[in-house]
Order: C-alpha cells, then structure tokens, then sequence
C-alpha cells in the first residue's frame, strides 16, 4: 500500500471515526479534524496529501477552508463531501480546485477510489515537475558546459597568439641590452635611460608572459604531466592569484607548511588549479575577518593538504553533493558548479583522494591527500567526459 | 676562458622572431643559420655544419615534430631544442621521446635557452667525442694493437 497522508475533515465524529477505521484497515491511518480550524492547524504542522473535507461544518465551512488549502498548499488534494443532492456545493467546489466531489451518504469503495486517484494525481504532478526540473536544469548545464569550453578555447588562442610577438619583442630587447652592454657603447650619453626604458619592457613581458602561460594552463585538459613539483611554491602561486579577491572581502590567507617537505612527484598545472578553486570557494563562504588556513604536512609517503576556512560551513545534506558536477549553493549565474566536480576529478587523476569536513557554522575544512610519487590505478585512467555521462544516466535512473 | 661558438640553426616560420633571436644569439658570438620552414631547415643541415637546431613546434607544411624525426633520421648526431607554446607541452614531450635535447616555452627565458643551448652541444660535443674513441678502438684492434700507443 502506498503511504498516502489523509486528513479527514467532518464534524460528523461517528462518520468521521467509522471512516477513519475503515480506511485504516486499508492501510491508510488518517489524520482527523471536527473543524476546519484544526484541519488547517493540522496541515501547518503536517504534510498531508489528500484532505476529504465535510462542506458542511459549523464555524468555517468547507469551501473558506478549501480556499486556504488551495492557497498555501496547492499540491495537496481534497475531495469534497457534500449533502445529499446539494450537487451545487459540489460543483463550486471543483471550481475552488477540489479534485473530485461525493455526495453523503458515501460509499466506501468510492471514496476509497477516489483517493486512490487523487493520489495517482499527484504522483503524475510530482514527476512531471521533476521531470521538468530536470530538464531545466539540464539544458542549464549544458549551457554552462558549452560556454566554459568555448571560453576555454577562446582564451588559449588569444594566449597562443599573443605569445609569438611577445616572443619577438623579448628578443628584441634581449638584443638591444646585448648591444648596450658592448664595450664600444660604453660611453653614450643618456645610456642609463636606455637601459631602464629595456629593462621596464622586459619586465613587462615577463608579466605578459606569466598570464599568457597562466591562460594556457587552465585551458588545458590534457592528461597529467608529471613532473616535480614544490608544493609550497604552487601555493604561494595560487595564494597570490586569488589574493585581491580575499583582500576584498577582508579574509585572511595563512599558511602553515613544512618547507622540506613539500616536493611531490604530480603535474603542478592541475595542481594550481585545484588550489586557486579550493581557494577560491573558502573566500566565497567566509565573512569579513575570516580566515583560510592552508596546511601542508607529510604522512609515510602521503602529502596531506589541507585548506579550512572558518566560513558558515556546509549543511550536512549538501556535503554528498557538493562532488557533483554542477551542484551549487551560489545564485544562478555566480557559480558553475563545477569547481569541486573538477578539482576532485584531478586529484583522482594524480592517485590522491579529497575528502570534505564541515559543521554548519564552523567552517569547512578539505584534505587532499597526494602520493609523493606517480601512483595511479588503472581504472583511473578513465575518461572523466564518461564518468560525467554515467553521472548523467544515474541521475536520470533515480527519476521514477 | 674564450668562448667556442655553438652553430645554431634557427627553424621559424615566424620571421621577425628568427631576425631578432639570431641578431642576438649572434652578439653573443654564435654562429647563426636561419630557416622558415622545416623543408628549408633540412636543406639548410645538408650543406651547413650545425650543431644544435632550435626548432618551433606549430609551423605550417612541415611541423616540427616531423622535420625532427627527419632531423633524427638523417642528422642523428644534430641535437635538437623545441620551442612550443604552452599548450602544447605534452608535442614537446613527444618531441623529447624522439630524442629532442630539451624544449623551451615561447616567449623563452634567455638564460634558459643560452643553459640549453650550451647543454645540447656539449652533449653532441661528447658524443663525438666517444665515437671517435671508439672508432680509435676498432683501428688499435683492425691494426693488431700496432698504433696502440699513439691511440689510446
């Protein structure tokens, strides 16, 4: 028997309790009410999903209580029960938004009927907004996905383009410094001039340079490369990229890290990446005067990081989601919902694993623990573009 | 210590860049040959001494990873540095796996390029080395030991 929550309202009680009685024996035990003030008392306290609702009650009636059911809980349904031949009550009340009307004396098979259907109502209405929420929010990720990819693209040709007369006006400059350095040019006026005018150019490029390899690296998608990696330093990277935005919102950055153990063998473009979006979301959920406090020490031949922030936390049933690709807690347009799903997808990659502790109110804490040396099960080599399909399918499973 | 000047060959398609790096690679006393394209590049080591090719990865006709392998094929004591962008790391890797000396992001550190530089010739340096002691070995056995003194 399907678990249907009933609320009889009748000021009939032997009516009321005989039917109660009898509805139980069918397996469904109902709520009763002899008025309709305890009625609507009943259903703030209680989520029900078929009300049979007496027109005729002292105080407020059927239809005055009707129209409050409809108003604040429109997907609960009710059945009418009016008096005998008084067809017309029955009919303002299907117009008020009742699902169906019966006249007293009732039969109970047809009123046990009649909820049966009611309640095959709702569950159509349940699954189509579900359905529709779904689609919704599908065609959203999609969006997301494909504007993410594009910009992606996007930014790494600007950057690659960029990079070739960034590499002639280095030259240049390389060779004017050559040239300024000879001997024979040892005695030119203004040479000094020449020389901090090269010197601020140079400088300049180096900064280009940094944003335009900065671009490429995060447009990448590539397997890792792994290479050696000095995780103090990466951080130090990803601290001072994300350094303007918790500046702004008085947050804190410290960091507490072993400086001699900090080398692990892993790709460290991924690797930023992972931090400036661990980062990143800490500044988002810390208020003005908060913290972010990175850790990083060596366990056998683990390195543990952790990144806590002192935020408002993350309510328990969020945390099995927050992995999920496009799960987001931020208004619509803020956050992509895929920093986690794709920070956690690059740890994978590397052999390591990241866990999440938080407490509402007591902040968030992430540990990423990371192998010093390559390590990576085979079945990770797995396309993460297929993990997100088999996402999908699972997802839409669950969908009745 | 005086210098001794590496002969560098430049392979670009981008031509103000091969100018300006070979003005520069110049001034500092190498010997500098430019090419534009990978084909050209080959020609340029079939009539030319070269020691070390600085190659660009992204070139149109001929890329560089092909015009290594030809490099690698046909010049196999040249050694070879990639120049790439940035994204394409994992070319410059494969470039490596095909025996390339070592690559460099565009636009390159210059001290990095002049370390690598001097690495890839001294690595082509001592394999010449090494092959003509080993082609001494082989006169000093073909010749019954006779010239063993003045080989060995």
């Amino acid at each position: 028997m399907k678990n249907i929550r009933l609320l009889i309202v009748d000021d009939e009680d032997d009516f009321r309790k005989t039917l109660a009685k009898r509805l139980t024996k069918k397996g469904i035990v109902p709520e009763q009410a002899e008025n309709g003030r305890k009625a609507l008392s009943i259903l703030e306290n209680k989520p029900i999903d078929i009300v049979v609702l007496d027109v005729k009650m002292p105080g407020m009636n059927g239809i005055e209580v009707l129209n409050h059911i409809k108003k604040k809980y429109p997907k609960t349904e009710v059945i009418f029960l009016t008096g005998h031949a008084a067809t017309q009550d029955g009919v303002e009340g299907i117009k008020t938004g009742a699902f169906d009307y019966l006249s007293k004396p009732i039969e109970f098979e047809h009123l046990f009927g009649k909820i049966n259907q009611a309640y095959e109502k709702i569950e159509r209405e349940e699954e189509k907004s579900r359905e529709a929420e779904f689609r919704k929010r599908m065609e959203e990720q999609m969006v997301t996905t494909e504007k993410l990819a594009s910009l992606g693209t996007l930014a790494a040709g600007v950057a690659h383009e960029i990079n070739n007369p960034l590499a002639i006006i280095n030259e240049s400059a390389g060779w004017l410094k050559l040239i300024l350095n000879k001997e024979e040019m040892a005695g030119i006026p203004r040479k000094q001039d020449l020389e901090k005018g090269l010197d601020k150019i140079e400088k300049g490029i180096d900064r280009a340079r940094r944003i335009t390899h900065q671009l490429l690296g995060f447009a990448k998608k590539d397997d890792p490369i792994f290479a050696e990696v000095n995780l103090r330093e990466l951080v130090d990277e990803a601290v001072h990229l994300v350094n303007r935005e918790a500046a702004n919102k008085d947050v804190e950055i410290m960091r507490e890290m072993d400086p001699d153990k900090s080398i692990v063998w892993s790709d460290p473009y991924l690797l930023r990446q992972v931090f400036i979006n661990l980062l990143t979301n800490g500044i988002y959920a810390t208020g003005a005067g908060g913290t972010i406090t990175i850790r990083l020490e060596a366990v056998g031949g683990e390195i543990n990081l952790t990144v806590r922030d002192s935020g408002k936390g993350i309510p328990k049933e969020n945390l099995k989601k927050i992995f999920e690709p496009f799960f987001t807690t931020k208004p619509p347009g803020e956050g992509t919902g895929l920093g986690l799903f794709v920070t956690r997808g690059i740890i994978e990659k590397l052999g390591g694993t990241i866990a999440v502790e938080s407490r509402l109110g007591q902040g968030a804490s992430f540990t990423i623990k990371l192998p010093k040396y390559r390590k990576i099960k085979e079945n990770q080599d797995q396309d993460e573009r297929i993990r997100f399909l088999d996402h999908l399918a699972n997802q839409s499973k669950s969908v009745p | 210590m005086i210098k001794i000047p590496a002969k560098v060959l430049l392979v670009d398609d981008e031509e103000d860049f091969v100018e300006m790096l070979s003005l520069r690679l110049k001034e500092l006393g190498e010997k500098v040959s430019v090419a534009y394209s990978g084909q050209e590049g080959l020609d340029t080591l079939e009539n030319t001494h070269i020691d070390v090719v600085i190659l660009d990865i992204k070139m149109p006709g001929m890329d560089g990873i092909q015009t290594l392998r030809e490099i690698k094929k046909r010049f196999p004591l040249v050694e070879v540095i990639m120049l790439t962008g940035h994204g394409s790391t994992e070319t410059a890797v494969e470039g490596m796996k095909l025996g390339a000396f070592d690559y460099l992001l565009k636009p390159a550190d210059f001290s990095d390029l002049s370390t690598k530089l001097e690495g890839a010739r001294k690595r082509k340096d001592e394999q010449e080395e090494r092959i003509r002691k080993a082609e001494a070995k082989l006169l000093v056995r073909r010749s019954g030991g006779f010239f063993s003194d003045r080989f060995v």
